[in-house]
């Protein structure tokens, strides 16, 4: 592992607005430390990667004890 | 016979748009030509559109709407795609058009190019744009047509016949032009206006088209797999197609219809 850490790119702010989550069409929570997208309403955790939020239900993290 | 849900597989769409990306600027001929379409459309409509999204056009989509004489009306343009790596930023995402993560009334205008084939449910598509759109925000799609690849479909057709080896279903199943106005009407859009040209592109021989569908991430993504195309089979349809198929130059014809669809949210 490299000692050097780049910082994972910031989501841009303009896609926040208008995200929902696809799969319950509630709010998405921004997890920065994470760099996910946090549906609470359907239990799962979208992935960010290098700043491009992947809105994939086939691709989503289950929250654990999620109902 | 087991019901299949799906017709289309979503995993593998993605897959060969993965595959395809980092050549789809060179081959994505006819997606550069429907998103400069687009652009020139959206150059005549007199109205700003404050946030645009363009979905599936790639590279080239975000260009045609970049373009000088659009930037006074498109305020940001969020770009998506089924695949990350067709998503150029600055603020890009990733989505199914089925499903998408929009927020009601997010958006002026949604423009869709050459995406929307390959969704098992075009309807439930349709309607999950016109949620996204606010009030007089505005569609615009570009699918393909029914005439799309019809020599290639009447040479496979053709080869399986003569070979005895019974159709499969290799090519999929395009939009009509007429349906896609009713489709956008029944989605819950005002002025519904669907009209289509078709785009003859000439090859030099038949597997240059299939090349190039394969380079633009358009190989088949059925979920149940068709019988396996044999050598012989491919080979005498290769042949039907240049038999019928030929200029007086030899080079071999192959047919875009491209549907462009508009439709507005009120």
């Amino acid at each position: 592992m490299s000692a050097t850490v780049t910082p994972a790119p910031e989501l841009d702010p303009r896609l926040l607005e208008v995200l929902v989550c696809p799969a319950s069409r509630g709010p998405l929570r921004y997890d920065r430390q994470r760099q996910e997208l946090v549906s609470d309403a359907a239990g799962l955790a979208y992935p960010i990667r290098e700043g491009v939020p992947i809105l994939l239900i086939a691709e989503a993290r289950e929250l654990q004890g999620a109902p | 016979m087991s019901v299949t849900p799906f017709l289309f597989d979503a995993r593998k769409v993605r897959l060969h748009r993965a595959r395809a990306a980092k050549g789809f600027a060179d081959a994505a001929f006819l997606h550069a030509r429907a998103a400069e379409d687009c652009a020139d459309r959206l150059e005549e409509i007199n109205r700003p559109f404050p946030r645009a999204l363009a979905y599936g056009g790639g590279p080239a989509l975000l260009g045609a709407l970049t373009r000088r004489a659009l930037r006074d009306k498109l305020g940001v343009v969020l770009v998506a795609d089924s695949c990350a790596a067709l998503a150029p930023g600055p603020a890009s995402l990733v989505f199914e058009q089925e499903a998408a993560p929009l927020a009601a009334g997010s958006c002026n205008l949604v423009v869709s190019c050459l995406a929307l084939h390959w969704a098992n449910d075009l309807p439930g598509a349709l309607v999950q744009s016109r949620l996204a759109l606010a009030i007089e925000g505005l569609f615009l799609g570009v699918v393909f047509g029914a005439a799309t690849l019809l020599e290639l479909r009447e040479a496979l057709l053709a080869a399986e016949a003569e070979m005895g080896v019974g159709a499969s279903l290799r090519i999929a199943p395009f939009a009509d032009c007429q349906d896609m106005a009713g489709l956008l009407q029944r989605a819950g859009f005002a002025q519904p206006v669907a009209d289509s040209h078709i785009l003859t592109v000439r090859y030099a021989q038949p597997l240059a088209l299939l090349r190039d569908l394969q380079t633009m991430g358009e190989s088949a993504a059925f979920t149940q797999n068709p019988r396996p195309l044999t050598r012989k089979v491919l080979a005498r349809a290769l042949q039907i197609y240049t038999e019928r198929f030929s200029d007086h130059d030899g080079r071999v014809r192959a047919s875009f219809e491209l549907i462009t669809a508009t439709g507005w949210a009120l």
